[in-house]
This record gives C-alpha cells, sequence and structure tokens, in this order.
C-alpha cells in the first residue's frame, strides 16, 4: 500500500479517539500526519508544516473552522476536506465557499475518507484548470478551445448557457460546487437567489450527457450542498 | 316584593313625613313667641327653612308635605281670623299664595340638589368599586382575585355572604365564596344549585332588564336545611357573560331585612358582572397566548435537544465508524497493536456514549422532578480514584494531579450520581484543556460542607457565558468558540449536586483555566438555601 507517497496530511479534530483511528489509517496508507486539537495549533501546525492537505473538523473549541479556512486561504491553495455532522449541510455550505475542497459528514468509514483524500490530493497534481484544451472524463470529452463537447465520439449540441455549466464542472472536477458558487459564476451575483435555474440547467444537462439522468454518473447531487463533477468511475468513490 | 319589603319602604318614607310636621311645628313655635314680642311683616319666610331642611334631608314628598303643612298652620294660627282657614285681607291672601308657591320650589329645588349629590356618591361609590374590581381580578391568581372582589361586593353592599363561580377555558370551574356562618356555608353548598341554575341557562327568562335574579338555593345535605330556610328567596344571582358566552355567576345573599337592590345596586351589579367577564375574557386570552410561547419555546427546546443529542451521540460514534471500519478493511494488514488500539478505542467510545444516554437520562429525571439520590457513606478519596482510574483513556493526553487530604469524613451521597457528577467535570476538563496541561482533582473541608474542585488550564469560560454555562443544552453564541459539548453533562451535574442539597459553580483561574467547584453538605437533612 503506496497510495499516500508520503504526503503530509493534518488532522484537525478535537476528539483524539477519532484522531487516532484516523491518523493510524493514514500511517497504514503512507502518509504523514501531523495533528492539531483546536484552531490555534491547526493554523501553528500549517505555518510549521506545510501540509499536502488539510482535514478539518469545523467544530472546534477556540475558533470556527471557517476562520481557519479563512486563514489558510489567504495565502495558500492546500486542499482542504472538512468533517462535520450530518445535519449541518449550512456548515458544509459556508465551509466550502470559504474555499474547502470537499467534506465529509460524520460518522465515516475509513474507506471513504481515503477515497476523498486521495481525489482530493491528485488534483493538486494535475496542472492547473484552463491550461489543458481537452479534458476527459470516461466517454465524455470536453475541448476547451474549440467549445466541442463529445460523447463516446458523437458531438453534443450544447446551448451558451448549458456549456457555461459545464465548463465550470470541467474546471473543477470531483469538486463540490455548491448552488451558490455555481450560479454565481454563470448568471451572475445578481442572479445569486435563483437556484431554481440552475437545477433546470443541470437537469439538461443531464439529459444530454448521462446514460441515465436519474442515477447520473458525471453530474452528481449533494443533497442541501450542491453538485460535484465526478471524472472516476463511480466505484472508486463507493461510499 | 314580600309584605316585609313593603313595610320597610312605608316606615323608610314615614319617618320624612314625620320630620317635616315636627319641623314646621317647630318653627310654628318660634314664630308663635317672636309674634309675641313684636309684629314682623313676612315671618312666615321662616316656614321655607323649615321646608328647605325637610327637602334636603328626606327629599322631594316631604317638602311639598311640609310646605302645604306650614301654609295652613301659618294661616290657622297667623292670619286672621286666627283659627280659621278664611282669610278676610285679601293681601294677605296674595302674601299666603305666595309663600306657598315659594315654598314648594324652594323644597323642590333643594330636594332636587340633595338627589343630584347622592346620585354623583352613588357613581363615585361605583366607579371606585368597579375600578377595584378591574385591578383585583387582574391579579395573577384568578381564585385570590375572585375573593378579593367577593369581599369588597359584600362591604359595598352590605351583604352576608358572597359568592363567585367562573367556568373556564379547559373546563375547570373556580368557585370562591366570602361570608358569615350560615350565608357562607350555604353559598358554599349551594353553589352546585346555582351551577345547574347557570347550566340550564334558566335566568335567561327574565322579564325585566335587571342584571339578576332571586334564586333559590338548594344545598344538597339535609345537614344544612337551616341555612336552607333561612336562605330560602334571598340569594340574588347575577350571571356573568364574557363573548356572549355564560362563564360563571355572582350569588349574593342579602340579610332578611335588606333582601332588596335599588337601582345603583343594580346598575353596580351589571357593571361588575360585565367587568369580570371582560377580565375573564382577557385571561383568557392572555392563557392562550402563553400557551402559544409554550409550544414555541418547546418547539425551539426540541430542536436544540436534537442538535445536542445528534451531536453529542455521533461525536463517539465516529470514532467507532472509523476504527470498526478500518479493522473491516480487508486489503489492509492490522499489526497486534493496532488491532488492539482501534478495538480499545471502540470499547472507550461505546463506553462515553453510554455516559452521555446516563446523561440524557439523568436529565430526563433532574427535569421531571422524579430523581432520588440513594445515599450512602462513602470516602470521597476512593470515589476520586475510582472516577480518574476509569477515564484514564480520556485524561491519558493530561497530567492528572489530586490533592485529597487523609482524614476527610465520610459523606452522605448516592455514588452513581456522584461519581456522574465528578466523571462529567474530569470530562469537560481534559476535552477543553490542551493536551500536557494539567487537570487538578482536590476535595477539601470546608464551612460544614465537603467541596471538591477539578481545575484546568483550558481558555477558561467567558464571562458572559458564566450564568448559562449549567443551563440544559446551552451553547455559546454562534461566532464565538463553542463547547464540543454542548453542557449536558455540566446541567447533569448542577442537577445531581443540587438534589443533594449541595452548590456547584465555576469560575476562572488566575493564570488561565475554569475551576469547576461542587459542594456536598456534611450533616445529613441540612439543605443548603442556595440550592
Amino acid at each position: 500500500m503506496s497510495q499516500g507517497s508520503g504526503a503530509r496530511i493534518l488532522v484537525v479534530d478535537d476528539e483524539p479517539a477519532l484522531v487516532r483511528a484516523v491518523e493510524t489509517n493514514l500511517r497504514k496508507h503512507d502518509f504523514r500526519v501531523e495533528r492539531a486539537a483546536t484552531g490555534e495549533e491547526a493554523l501553528e501546525a500549517y505555518s510549521r508544516h506545510r501540509p499536502d492537505l488539510v482535514l478539518l473538523d469545523l467544530g472546534l473549541p477556540d475558533l470556527d473552522g471557517l476562520q481557519v479556512i479563512r486563514s489558510i486561504r489567504t495565502h495558500a491553495s492546500t486542499p482542504i476536506v472538512v468533517l462535520s455532522a450530518r445535519g449541518g449541510e449550512g456548515d458544509k455550505v459556508a465551509a466550502l465557499e470559504q474555499g474547502a475542497d470537499d467534506y465529509l459528514t460524520k460518522p465515516f468509514g475509513a474507506r471513504e475518507l481515503l477515497a476523498r483524500i486521495r481525489v482530493a490530493l491528485r488534483h493538486v497534481a494535475a496542472p492547473p484548470h484552463g491550461t489543458e484544451p481537452m479534458v476527459a472524463a470516461g466517454d465524455l470529452v470536453v475541448d476547451l478551445e474549440h467549445r466541442r463537447v463529445t460523447l463516446r465520439g458523437r458531438e453534443v449540441h450544447l446551448t451558451p448557457t448549458e456549456y457555461d455549466l459545464l465548463k465550470i464542472f470541467v474546471a473543477n472536477p470531483d469538486k463540490v460546487l455548491t448552488d451558490r458558487m455555481l450560479v454565481e459564476t454563470v448568471w451572475g451575483v445578481a442572479y445569486r437567489q435563483q437556484a431554481h435555474s440552475l437545477h433546470v440547467y443541470v437537469a439538461r444537462l443531464r439529459k444530454k450527457l448521462e446514460a441515465d439522468p436519474q442515477v447520473p454518473r458525471y453530474l452528481l447531487t449533494e443533497p442541501g450542498v450542491g453538485y460535484r463533477f465526478v471524472t472516476e468511475s463511480p466505484s472508486h468513490i463507493a461510499e | 316584593m314580600t309584605v316585609q319589603m313593603f313595610w320597610r319602604s312605608v316606615r323608610a318614607r314615614w319617618l320624612g313625613y314625620v320630620a317635616a310636621l315636627a319641623a314646621v311645628a317647630v318653627v310654628s313655635g318660634f314664630i308663635g313667641l317672636v309674634l309675641r314680642e313684636v309684629n314682623l311683616a313676612n315671618v312666615s319666610m321662616l316656614y321655607l327653612l323649615a321646608v328647605l331642611a325637610t327637602a334636603v334631608a328626606y327629599g322631594r314628598g316631604p317638602a311639598v308635605f311640609a310646605s302645604i303643612v306650614a301654609f295652613l298652620t301659618f294661616d290657622w294660627f297667623f292670619v286672621d281670623p286666627i283659627h280659621h282657614f278664611t282669610v278676610s285681607d285679601p293681601e294677605e291672601w296674595v302674601s299666603l299664595l305666595f309663600f306657598l308657591v315659594t315654598a314648594i320650589v324652594t323644597g323642590q329645588l333643594a330636594a332636587g340638589q340633595r338627589q343630584r349629590a347622592r346620585e354623583a356618591q352613588q357613581r363615585e361609590r361605583e366607579a371606585v368599586v368597579l375600578y377595584d374590581v378591574v385591578r383585583l381580578v387582574g391579579e395573577r391568581d384568578l381564585e385570590d382575585g375572585l375573593r378579593a372582589v367577593a369581599e369588597r361586593l359584600r362591604e359595598e353592599l352590605g351583604l352576608e355572604g358572597v359568592a363567585m363561580e367562573i367556568a373556564q377555558t379547559h373546563g375547570a370551574v373556580v368557585r370562591v365564596a366570602v361570608g358569615d356562618g350560615d350565608a357562607l356555608k350555604a353559598l358554599q353548598a349551594g353553589t352546585l344549585a346555582a351551577a345547574h341554575v347557570l347550566n340550564a341557562g334558566q335566568s335567561r327568562s327574565n322579564r325585566r332588564a335587571l342584571p339578576g335574579r332571586w334564586v333559590r338555593l338548594v344545598p344538597p345535605t339535609p345537614r344544612l336545611s337551616d341555612a336552607r330556610t333561612t336562605l330560602r328567596d334571598r340569594v340574588h344571582l347575577v350571571p356573568v357573560r364574557a363573548e356572549e358566552r355564560r362563564v360563571g355567576a355572582l350569588l349574593l345573599a342579602a340579610a332578611p331585612e335588606s333582601a332588596q337592590f335599588d337601582e345603583a345596586a343594580d346598575r353596580l351589579l351589571s357593571a361588575v358582572a360585565a367587568q369580570l367577564g371582560l377580565a375573564i375574557e382577557r385571561a383568557r386570552l392572555r392563557t392562550e397566548a402563553n400557551q402559544a410561547e409554550i409550544l414555541r419555546r418547546t418547539d425551539e427546546l426540541r430542536r436544540a435537544l436534537l442538535n445536542a443529542v445528534s451531536h453529542d451521540l455521533r461525536t463517539p460514534l465516529a470514532s467507532i465508524m472509523a476504527s470498526a471500519g478500518s479493522l473491516q478493511q480487508d486489503d489492509v494488514v492490522w499489526t497486534p497493536e493496532e488491532r488492539q488500539d482501534f478495538a480499545h478505542a471502540i470499547v472507550d467510545q461505546a463506553e462515553r456514549l453510554n455516559r452521555i444516554v446516563g446523561n440524557l437520562l439523568d436529565l430526563s429525571r433532574i427535569e421531571g422532578g422524579t430523581l432520588r439520590p440513594d445515599k450512602g457513606w462513602y470516602d470521597m478519596a476512593a470515589l476520586v480514584d475510582e472516577v480518574l482510574g476509569r477515564l484514564r483513556p480520556q485524561t491519558a493526553g493530561h497530567n492528572v494531579v489530586t490533592h485529597v487530604p487523609d482524614g476527610l469524613p465520610a459523606v452522605s451521597l448516592d455514588y452513581v450520581e456522584i461519581d456522574q457528577v465528578l466523571s462529567n467535570l474530569v470530562e469537560n476538563a481534559s476535552r477543553y484543556a490542551p493536551a500536557g496541561s494539567e487537570i487538578s482533582v482536590s476535595a477539601q473541608r470546608a464551612n460544614g460542607e465537603v467541596r471538591v474542585a477539578v481545575e484546568d488550564r483550558g481558555p477558561g469560560v467567558p464571562p458572559a457565558a458564566v450564568q448559562h454555562l449549567f443551563d440544559p443544552f446551552y451553547r455559546v453564541a454562534d461566532g464565538t468558540p463553542r463547547p464540543a459539548g454542548l453542557g449536558l453533562g455540566l446541567a447533569v451535574a448542577k442537577g445531581l449536586v443540587e438534589a443533594h442539597g449541595g452548590r456547584i459553580w465555576v469560575e476562572n483561574r488566575p493564570g488561565g483555566g475554569a475551576r469547576f467547584t461542587f459542594s456536598l453538605p456534611l450533616s445529613e437533612g441540612v439543605e443548603n438555601p442556595v440550592a
């Protein structure tokens, strides 16, 4: 097992038992682990160790988890995976909008944790978004240079808005995008409240791109949060 | 109206006429004396004094009577020919007639003035009584308020007894009765019969527009048959309505000689009944508003409870799932130490879950008031040792020290409950204090109690949070650091300590950190007044 290949992960949670279990798992998969129990410790450990990824619990005893995200984001784009309890959809959305890359709902399984960490790390290794003219995910190929979308080699016709929306998804593969982030990018800040249009356009994209729009493979709904464009085959991100 | 009442009113009126005669006689005697000495013109005007006095004291009828008697008396005794009603001088005729007219007009004016003054007084009294009624009914407790109103009415109308029955929205009937001996007994016993009259709605058949009517009370027990005879036809029933609904009645028991209400009393009674109706309607609306508020709060509390429970239960669950899930992975080979570690974590966290469930149950018993400490005599040092031993997995990252002096007296306590209190405090400290810092547990004897303190070097308690820290589900306001556990443990600790007659409090330590202290009384039966 060497998926971790020595990547350094900062685990921030005030729950020693959970941190220990996560740490044992990560070390077993060849990650290096730093730990912090409070927001202050997290920021200090971050500047000292410069981790490759931060696993961050939102309910910390001293600082709000969102503050930690903001502090990190002011000077770095290190992937941040947020840990949050179910029912805290508002917290997740806020965290994603502050710049978190993904979230895990407590309680979570070890397998899911590893999958999310791996995905988040892989995209750091990939070249910066927008430099790649062709993006492929499964049977889907998006040619950003020529604004062409093909599915299994056949061209798919998209309206300008549909294409703009797909472009954002393609530029942020495997990342959860909140409704608001999507609406603001495609329609503009003034349409912030119009999540309804977004749902309509996502449904149209699914109709054109998905084999079975009811069981999407590319455009997944993150309940209460937003959408995620999945590039890997589903078996890799099994829950 | 009974014969008795008739005679009573006749007697009251006769008094006025007799007084009129007397007044005229006195003035006549005086004139007789004066005329013997000097001859005065228009001396008859002295009679006006008698007429005025009669008018002021007894009103219109006696005043007219006095005028006529004075006219006749003067004619008979002092106008020529004396001892004859005939008058020889036509001028005398004119002045006599003039006197009669003046006397009657003066009497009328004075009597009218008297009447208005009496009415003004009456209305002022009514206003004062009504004001008192409104004030008294507005009191928090309806029963106390009604009792006070009943007393006030009894005093105002000079009654033997007053009872009130008011049906409340939820079906309960508030009954109050005040009065002396028999009347009170009869009213208390007789309210049932009155309630029957009320429910049957018989008083609606009132033909006259009077506020109430006379009813017969039928005491339910033969023992009160004496009261029954004395109170027959002497209880006046005034229905109380709120929003056209009959909500109750006033029952007034009068003494036999005054068993009649005049117009003013009737007016007062309808006003009082109307005010009572309004007050009851207001009380009903207030109750409804309160209930809506209670529902809203209950809803809020339920949401807070769900949040707290979901957070507190999920935290250990997350560790259990992460550990158990790790063990389940078949593509990873764990060392025996790692397996042991996961297994320990699962057991520890399951125990923690159990403690949380215990806290929840304790809290519901505390809130439900069903907590009964099962006390015995225990050594505090042993309890401290046992709790710290059990919580070693939680406190492993901290330096735990104890200061429990030898020779601390045994304390009367429920071992399980105080164990829970100390566990909650130590767990709380370990959750907040940074790893490696010192957690100190100490016990000492002070002022007839044993005090146990748990001190940490954590962030301390924000001043604004101090007074709410022991509230169940208290959560430090959003935007500020929030506690990992939601104060459930502290709320339970408070409830358990107080059930022992002790106190619990928190203070920030000089140099940082919090000190939680709880005290238990050393001598049985000395309940702490602060608790």
